[in-house]
């Protein structure tokens, strides 16, 4: 794979989890990059300065939105949360994911 | 309001990191180690701030903001350069400004009439352009088809009296057309309707500034009566202001007055049918899409018509129709184009001068730039970002370019002269300011554009390794400096060669002799109406009363009068023949007629040439018909011959002659202005006026008074007593000493000429400073070089000469690319140059001398250091 070939892929996988993320509630970016690294057991370890590219691309499809908002410690933080149309996004993108990872794995282990 | 996604990125990135941070400590990392494993966990802020913009800005815009980012604190880093460019771009790009809002104005801006590129003048010409008469106007009017509509003029004084002091003010009687012609709506009531014709035409409009000043801008102005000539008149209208600025009475006519109001002009049928007497100024508005060269063929076949009729009338005589706009700006158009060409050339030295220093700068930068470009800038992007720091720099200098600009407008439209038409309207309009923009987009790209792409090709290692410091090989850069040094001497010699051309003609025009004296002269005009003056004795009677105090005051030399005088507007022309000679039709000499007191050659101070003056003999009732003519009427009529005591006739045409002896020559004087030729004059005594004569000259005459002790202006209230003892209704206008007339004629010359001077000055000056700068520039570059030549024995006088003779061949070689350049470009100019050829050797050899001279001035001080380098030191530096 080329590296632009693997950039996409990464991007394209990037906002799945991010989306997934926010499906949890709202979060400000470090706490996104805390949970993805969390919950794939520390697996995926995204470069956290692409995290930012990524959530302007959402924001711009409309599929994220954002506010401000307090954070735990009371200080102001910006707070991303997904739209009706993210929730939508994220339903294609999941059961897509699955199919792929279904085909791919009846591929390598065929019954 | 939503904010912006991208508001306060990094600072949304600063909290991540420093979560990141806290977590780490917590994770029990000393807060140094947790800040750098944060950091390393996050990866390249500046990268991830980039591509977050990039989602939203294209690439090249965000890349455009941070060159603009870029070029600001660069240029912030080095006030003395950037103040130094700044401010000459600023006088660069204003002063062009100033001058094409001038140019815009004047020229390129659409009359405000509607539909004025469809106006035309139509004259007609007989060996030259005059005026029509009646009969002709009718003529064109009823007979040609190209015309919507037609107007024809008669420039009047009137005594204007009533709420008020009596007052003179200039006007026209106009036909119900004109304001059809040269439409603007009214600014209050209405304009002339065919019915006022049919009345007894007292009716009248008032112009805008007349309006103001003298009634107040009185919105219940319009049925109000005023008083003209003793009758009564009722205002029906006031034209808008911007009448003034291109009343069709001006084109043409130098120094010209706008008229203050317009009154019906009734034909009589018996004037309908006149072709002899051309005194209407006529105006025609074209139908659409009918060109000036189908209007000019379609009165030609009018005009012939005409002279079918009245075949001696017409010999020699014709039409021609001229575009108002162009007669109202024709003359200007040269004189600007020079001064914008001199601007011009000013804004380029100016902008090469920039270069220059860019070029040298960057030099100093050269390891900046070359880190720049090993952090994967390329070298087009280098180019760029050099090119925005240019831009950047530009317009600064455009903006402060705007204020010198505002000012000089402001300068040009207050004291320029009042010959330029519609100069009043050059402003900082929305096409100037975007003439502006564009000038400081073209200045960026002249000074940016060489010295970015020399400093982006860059040698990476050499620069990285001294750090920029030590000189370069010579070669390249020098080379390229001295290139433009010398593009800015050959424009500096093509700037100066102009101006040299029109300093020469200025003063050769200065030094034409007048032929009559000026100074210590008074005059004053008076005019006489028509009502309480009817008949020629009464009129005389009254001009004999007004000079008689006049004489017997004492520090009065002499006091006369005249209907015209030197240096004010033209008069009438009538045909003259001499006694016992044969000329064929169309052929008589047409002299200018003037009517004339005894004592008045003597006040204006024209000597005779041959025979006497007029004495008071011959002006006395009775006295038998005289005439006095200057030297070149004399020597059209009876060439090569003694002209005193022959007999001409004038004014009633050859069928009936009344002969007059002439009994004196005077010497010809420039009465038109020193830059016409010399009129052919003749005078006759004011009591032996032919019939009509008066009323041709509405009666009004020129009292001229010379003071033979004190300033002449001390005889004013003895004029204004003398006048009111006479009849104290009748103004005094137009009272000045001749003093002031001539300046006042050569006033706009005068102006034009200075204006042209400081441009070639601050030319030159700039020109100068950019010499000096890439001499000194050499100097320095060569120090170890002198330094080395020093210790080996060579005296400090070699290296002066060194240096010199570098600036001097600098010079030549832009002096011999400027001055075949000048040749080319000065041919232009012949319309304004009186006796001085576009090529004249003298001018270009004192450019040549002068441009020296200021290389070896600028060359002064980088020569003298130069000379005092310390071999030690400088070798030490090597």
């Amino acid at each position: 794979m080329s590296t632009k070939d693997r950039l996409e892929l990464l991007q394209g996988t990037l906002d799945l989890l991010i989306l997934r993320t926010l499906q949890l509630g709202p979060a400000h970016g470090h706490a996104i990059a805390k949970a993805i690294e969390q919950s794939s057991e520390d697996v995926l370890r995204v470069e956290q300065g692409s995290l930012y590219p990524a959530l302007h691309r959402l924001i711009k499809r409309g599929w994220i939105t954002f506010e401000e908002g307090a954070s735990e410690n009371n200080r102001k933080a910006k707070f991303y949360r997904l739209t009706a149309k993210g929730r939508k996004q994220l339903d294609v993108e999941t059961s897509n994911w699955d199919r792929l990872a279904h085909a791919i794995g009846r591929v390598l282990r065929p019954v | 309001m939503k904010k912006h996604p991208l508001s306060n990125l990094d600072g949304e990135i600063q909290d991540h990191i420093g979560r990141e941070t806290a977590d780490n400590i917590a994770r029990g990392m000393t807060p140094a180690d947790a800040r750098h494993a944060a950091l390393r966990k996050f990866g390249n802020v500046t990268l991830a701030e980039e591509r977050a913009r990039a989602v939203w800005i294209p690439v090249w815009l965000d890349q455009l903001r941070q060159d603009v980012r870029y070029g600001l604190r660069t240029l912030a880093r080095n006030p003395g350069f950037t103040t130094v460019a700044i401010l000459t771009l600023a006088l660069g790009i204003g002063l062009t400004t100033a001058v094409f809002s001038v140019m815009n104005a004047v020229l390129l801006r659409p009359l405000p009439y509607a539909d004025g590129e469809r106006l035309v003048l139509v004259r007609e010409t007989f060996r030259g352009i005059g005026n029509a008469s009646v009969g002709h106007f009718h003529d064109w009017t009823e007979h040609s088809t190209v015309f919507e509509h037609t107007a024809a003029g008669q420039g009047t004084t009137f005594n204007l009296a009533g709420e008020g002091d009596p007052e003179r003010v200039r006007g026209m009687r106009v036909t119900a057309g004109y304001f059809q012609v040269a439409h603007i709506p009214p600014a209050a009531g209405r304009y002339f309707t065919p019915e006022d014709f049919e009345a007894d035409g007292r009716v009248v409009v008032l112009s805008h500034s007349l309006w103001q000043s003298r009634f107040g801008g009185d919105q219940a102005i319009v049925g109000r009566q005023i008083r003209l000539g003793g009758e009564s008149f009722s205002v029906i209208g006031v034209a808008p202001a911007a009448y003034a600025l291109t009343d069709p009475a001006r084109a043409g006519v130098v120094g010209g007055f706008s008229s203050q109001l317009w009154t019906p002009l009734i034909f009589t049928p018996k004037e309908r049918a006149n072709f002899g007497s051309h005194y209407l100024g006529v105006s025609a508005k074209l139908k659409p899409g009918v060109s000036l060269a189908r209007a000019q063929e379609d009165l030609e076949r009018v005009t012939r018509g005409i002279a079918e009729r009245y075949p001696q009338e017409m010999e020699s005589r014709g039409v021609l129709v001229q575009s108002l706009q162009e007669q109202l700006v024709g003359n200007v158009r040269a004189q600007l184009l020079v001064l914008a060409a001199a601007v011009g050339f000013v804004l380029l030295i100016g902008c090469v001068n920039i270069a220059g220093l860019l070029i040298a700068r960057a030099t100093t930068r050269r390891r900046e730039i070359a880190i720049r470009a090993s952090l994967g800038g390329g070298q087009s992007r280098i180019v760029r970002q050099l090119l925005t720091e240019s831009a950047v720099l530009a317009l600064a200098g455009g903006l402060a370019g705007i204020v010198v600009a505002r000012l000089t407008i402001d300068f040009l439209v207050n004291s320029g002269p009042e010959t330029v038409p519609r100069l009043r309207e050059a402003g900082l309009q929305f096409e100037v300011l975007l003439f502006a923009l564009a000038v400081s987009g073209l200045a960026a790209i002249l000074f940016g554009l060489a010295p970015a792409i020399r400093a982006a090709r860059v040698d990476l290692q050499g620069s990285l390794r001294d750090g920029g410091k030590t000189s370069l090989k010579g070669g390249g850069r020098d080379r390229v400096r001295t290139a433009m040094v010398v593009a800015e001497i050959a424009t500096t010699v093509v700037l100066l060669i102009g101006t040299g051309l029109l300093l020469r003609s200025a003063e050769k025009l200065r030094q034409v002799p007048l032929g009559f004296n000026p100074h210590q002269v008074l005059t004053a005009r008076l005019a006489l109406p028509a009502a309480r003056y009817p008949d020629d004795a009464s009129v005389t009677e009254a001009y004999r009363r007004v000079l008689d105090p006049l004489r017997g005051t004492p520090g009065v030399g002499s006091a006369g009068a005249s209907s015209h005088v030197p240096l004010v507007s033209a008069s009438a022309d009538a045909s003259t023949i001499a006694e016992g000679k044969v000329y064929p039709p169309g052929s008589e000499p047409s002299p200018m007629i003037r009517l004339v007191t005894d004592d008045y050659f003597e006040a204006i101070g024209m000597p005779m040439a041959s025979g006497r003056s007029l004495q008071a003999t011959d002006v006395a009732p009775g006295a038998r018909p005289v005439v006095v003519i200057n030297q070149r009427l004399a020597a059209t009529l009876w060439p090569g011959e003694q002209a005193v005591g022959k007999r001409l006739s004038t004014w009633y045409g050859r069928d009936n002659p009344e002969w007059r002896e002439v009994i004196g020559v005077i010497r010809d004087a420039r009465s038109s202005g020193q830059s016409t030729p010399v009129p052919m004059e003749l005078f006759l005594p004011y009591t032996q006026a032919p019939v009509g004569a008066w009323n041709a000259f509405q009666r009004s005459m020129v009292l001229v008074v010379r003071a033979s002790e004190n300033w002449p202006e001390t005889y004013v209230p003895v004029m204004r007593r003398a006048v009111r003892d006479v009849d104290a209704s009748i103004p005094l206008y137009e009272v000045r000493t001749m003093e002031n007339v001539f300046v006042a004629v050569t006033a706009p010359r005068r102006f034009y000429l200075r204006l042209v001077l400081m441009l070639a000055g601050t030319g030159l000056a700039l020109a100068m400073l950019g010499i000096y700068g890439v001499i000194a520039y050499f100097v320095t570059q060569r120090t170890p070089e002198i330094g080395l030549r020093l210790a080996m024995g060579a005296a400090r006088l070699e290296v002066v000469r060194m240096v010199i003779g570098q600036a001097i061949r600098m010079a030549l070689i832009g002096i011999v690319i400027g001055g075949p350049a000048a040749l080319m470009l000065t041919g232009v100019m012949s319309t304004l140059l009186y006796e001085v050829e576009p090529t004249d050797p003298m001018t270009f050899v004192a450019v040549a001398a002068l441009l020296v001279l200021t290389t070896l001035l600028a060359s002064l001080i980088p020569s003298a250091k130069a000379a005092r380098v310390d071999p030690l030191v400088a070798l030490r530096h090597e």
